[in-house]
């Protein structure tokens, strides 16, 4: 038989798909939220914050150690992971970003990568993954729901997605309309012209950085409920969403959004077609892949250093 | 003789060059204008690295716009920029020698022709030293043999006397108007000193805002009303 | 040689001579480092213990990889975030080389360099024509898909079909040596072999015209293609050429560890591999043995010691950090410091026993 045809006959059914479907949009809705977090940060500050994933992780982390080991009300837990993401990312960026300032782009998103070493090693100190039961953290709103036919949508779901929607509609309407959401377009034209302008350009990149934070921590969570609690899952995981801020170049925030829901959604769809499902993991970088190579067909030579 | 006809370029909202139309006869041509003036610009569409929303240059009878950039280089087009491009931790001889292996030329000449470009720019004693340890009119120097070492059709001088004393600009000048006797090449000099202009190029051309307003022998183009308007502001011209 | 012809007017001054082929103190420097290199090979394995030998041929193989890394990185000034990667298709290729014929152990090694090559250029056609952030980001993906592909499709061991490996098998053979490298000792020395070759074929490259080029192309790529330079051609040279010692290194890994699994070949190695290259210094070839050394001297001696390894991880951090922010200009453009005084010290040794008076031609 053709290993087409074979393939086809065994795509599974719509009915089989749809469970998958919800998944793929709840996550797809965080990836859109890191996407969109990662963006703001990159048009304001010019760095690529790869080490977004591995905040996530070990907030998500630090958040099951308090609720299992310290016996703290959970809400209160998810609050001190999405402030520890906060102040992290703050901290990164205050010491980091004015001694890289004028460095490249990718000076600046390699630099990144030296802090999520430094937290990948840590969380492997502190949380060994050798042995022992996995770690888990499940949100209350996984046990309330409805239905929708005959799929089962978990309130945790709903949250994601609508967080993604939220995010996506909050920031265009910041970044447009807010006095700091214009200075931040104004300093990824030129940060030293926007600082011969008056703009407070220092206040303006700690609110970016401090924001990318709290949104990295956001998708700690989300992502540990959604997927699992490890450490070199959930920092690898940022892959998707800058999957998404590749394909919109960057800088459209409502294309990361449209680009995150594809990838989430075509990830999920691929994990019931048993020929296929083994490689779903790929869909990020293929889908990034491809986008990258049919939008940069026309090769331009940067001449400007700041020129990205 | 190099015909650039309608040539327009624009970045995002800026129109650097805006129909510009000029010819270059021969020898040894100057190109001035006021900052901005899009001469910069201008250099770059020559070196391939800017595409003009329309318009076209021949050089030679050649069209210049239809070669990749890397490849204007082989054949014959040179330049220098404003900082200046030497690979610090080569020396001279090095520096100039990667232009020539990069070339159309044999490699048996080689020896020949980039001490000879050494010798025209007078860098004799420090062809053997790297350029990181070099003052900064011996770099020009150095940017100046490798733009002429060979047999290069068109050499293009992107502000070689910025920021250098009296005594550098003097020889640097007398460099420059040997480079006709010595390689045949045609010559277009960019820079801001007008003594340096006038004593180097028989014919000028002047920019403004993207645009020709004048062209021909240099002398009198620079009394030209017009030029003189388009520098006011600028503190005196040298010269 | 013939001596230069001077156009133009004779002027009273020494005429320019054409700089030396060999410099001073090259062959003095060159003796030095055989010797060091002969130290290595025959000394090393009767001091060490079986534990440190292997931990040392785990240094030669990965100072290569680095090596081929250093290239993009320090000559170039392209980042690859996927070597890691890169590397595991060595060894998978040579795998199932080993197992699925019986070639002798250097046509293997050849072989998955050469395949290895071929897909690394591959790869770069495409990828290069974009700016450095989006090559580098590129690598990321496509490093993450090999990951994932290997997870799947596993490394061969012994089975049959394309892929070469039977989940079902009970006794899974380890991977061949080749005849004269059957013990550990022996083993090592074979792979320190290796990396010199691989070390030399860099070295030639780097001191010979593509070498120049790249020196072009990281000052300034404008530049460099005004000098008529076809920069795609060489910065696809040093994809092909880092690929091609990356997927030797790979060969040599599969015969050492003879157990090849896909978790050995994570995202996160790719980056701590970056990491060692930019603190041993990217740009010295001496840079690359530092690396490797990080890498695996320093995990084995902490694991000996009872320290958790996962320290250096965040050592390796901080040094990622260190190193960009201390570089001047660029990604690398000085060794860290304490490495470049090492390394003059080393070069001052060759040149103050050279004889003053000029070389022969």
């Amino acid at each position: 038989m053709h290993p087409l045809i074979h393939l086809a006959l065994s795509l599974p059914s719509w009915q089989d798909e749809q469970p998958f479907l919800v998944t793929g949009l709840a996550l797809g809705g965080v990836y859109a939220l890191s996407g969109v977090g990662m963006i703001v940060l990159f048009r304001t500050t010019g760095v690529l914050n790869l080490s977004f994933g591995a905040v996530g992780a070990f907030g998500a982390l630090i958040a099951w150690q308090l609720i299992n080991h310290s016996g703290m009300n959970q809400w209160l837990a998810y609050l001190v992971c999405v402030l520890f993401g906060g102040v992290i990312t703050l901290a990164y960026g205050m010491v980091f970003g004015p001694a890289l300032a004028r460095r490249d782009p990718l000076v600046k998103t390699t630099a990144t990568l030296g802090l999520t070493l430094i937290l990948l090693g840590a969380m492997d100190l502190l949380w060994t993954s050798n042995g022992g039961a996995s770690r888990s953290i499940s949100l209350p709103t996984d046990n309330h729901g409805f239905m929708v036919g005959q799929i089962q949508v978990t309130t945790t779901d709903v949250i994601a997605l609508a967080v993604g929607i939220v995010i996506t509609v909050v920031t265009t309407a910041f970044l447009r309309y807010s006095k700091l959401g214009t200075a931040m377009r104004a300093m990824a034209n030129d940060r030293e012209i926007t600082a011969t302008l008056g703009v407070p350009v220092r206040r303006v990149e700690a609110a970016a950085w401090f924001g990318c934070g709290i949104v990295a921590g956001l998708s700690g969570i989300l992502l540990a409920d959604l997927v699992a609690l490890d450490a070199t899952t959930l920092t690898f995981l940022v892959i998707s969403s800058l999957a998404a801020a590749l394909i919109a170049r960057l800088s459209s925030i409502w294309i990361t959004f449209v680009a995150a829901i594809i990838i989430g959604v075509v990830d999920a769809a691929v994990t019931p077609i048993t020929a296929l499902t083994n490689y779903r993991d790929m869909t990020p970088f293929v889908l990034a892949a491809i986008a990258l190579l049919f939008l940069n067909r026309k090769r331009t030579l940067s001449l400007a250093r700041q020129e990205f | 003789m190099i015909e650039v006809s309608g040539l327009t370029v624009r970045f995002g909202g800026v129109t650097s060059l805006d129909g510009m139309s000029v010819t270059f006869e021969s020898g040894t041509c100057g190109l001035i204008g006021p900052n901005g003036a899009g001469k910069t610009t201008f250099f770059n569409v020559l070196s391939g690295f800017v595409r003009p929303a329309s318009g076209g240059v021949k050089a030679f009878g050649e069209d210049l716009l239809a070669m990749a950039n890397f490849r204007r280089a082989r054949w014959g087009v040179r330049r220098t920029f404003q900082t200046e491009q030497a690979i610090e931790n080569l020396t001279v001889y090095e520096n100039v020698a990667m232009i020539h292996e990069h070339s159309k030329l044999s490699s048996s000449t080689r020896q020949d022709d980039v001490l000879g470009a050494i010798a025209i720019v007078g860098l004799d004693d420090v062809a053997n030293t790297k350029v990181a340890t070099l003052g900064a009119g011996q770099r020009r120097l150095a940017e100046v043999a490798r733009a002429i070492v060979g047999k290069p059709k068109l050499v293009l001088l992107d502000e070689p006397a910025a920021g250098l004393p009296e005594t550098e600009t003097a020889h640097l000048g007398e460099v420059i108007r040997g480079i006709p006797e010595h390689t045949g090449a045609m010559t277009i000099l960019v820079d801001h000193d007008m003594s340096l202009v006038s004593s180097c190029c028989q014919n000028t051309a002047v920019l403004d805002f993207g645009r020709m307003i004048a062209s021909g022998p240099t002398s009198e183009v620079l009394r030209n009303e017009q030029v003189v308007q388009a520098y006011l502001g600028v503190a005196e011209a040298k010269g | 040689m013939a001596t230069a012809q001077l156009p133009g007017e004779a002027k009273p001054k020494t005429p320019p001579s054409a700089p030396p082929r060999i410099e001073r103190g090259f062959y003095t420097r060159a003796a030095i480092i055989a010797v060091g290199v002969l130290l290595v090979i025959f000394l090393l394995p009767q001091v060490l213990s079986l534990y440190y030998v292997d931990a040392m041929t785990q240094v030669a193989i990965y100072a290569v990889v680095a090596l081929g890394l250093g290239v993009l990185v320090g000559r170039v000034g392209l980042i690859s975030l996927g070597q890691a990667a890169v590397l595991a298709i060595g060894a998978w290729v040579a795998a199932r080389l080993l197992f699925g014929t019986s070639l002798p152990y250097e046509v293997v090694l050849l072989a998955s360099g050469v395949i290895t090559m071929l897909l690394g250029t591959l790869v770069g056609l495409p990828a290069l024509r974009m700016r450095g952030l989006y090559l580098a980001l590129i690598t990321l993906m496509l490093a993450g898909a090999i990951t994932v592909v290997l997870a799947s499709l596993n490394f061969p061991n012994g089975g049959h079909g394309f892929s070469g490996y039977n989940g079902a098998l009970l006794h899974i053979p380890p991977i061949r040596r080749p005849g004269i490298a059957q013990t550990d000792p022996a083993y090592f020395r074979y792979s320190v072999v290796v990396a010199v070759i691989m070390f030399l074929i860099v070295l030639i490259h780097v001191r010979t015209k593509p070498g120049r080029a790249w020196a072009a192309i990281r000052q300034s790529e404008p530049a460099a293609l005004a000098a008529g330079i076809n920069t795609t051609f060489y910065k696809l040279w040093a994809f092909a050429l880092a690929s091609f010692v990356t997927g030797v290194a790979g060969g040599v890994l599969a015969g050492a560890v003879r157990y090849l699994y896909s978790i050995d070949f994570q995202t996160q190695d790719s980056i701590t591999l970056l990491a060692v290259v930019l603190m041993g210094g990217a740009y010295s070839i001496w840079g690359a043995i530092v690396a490797g050394l990080l890498l695996q001297l320093l995990p084995a001696i902490l694991n000996d010691l009872g320290v958790n390894p996962d320290w250096l991880v965040i050592l390796f951090g901080i040094g990622v950090l260190q190193v960009l922010t201390t570089a001047p200009t660029g990604i690398v453009d000085q060794m860290p410091k304490d490495i470049a005084r090492l390394a003059r010290f080393i070069g001052g040794l060759g040149r103050r026993s050279s004889p003053a008076k000029e070389p022969a031609q």
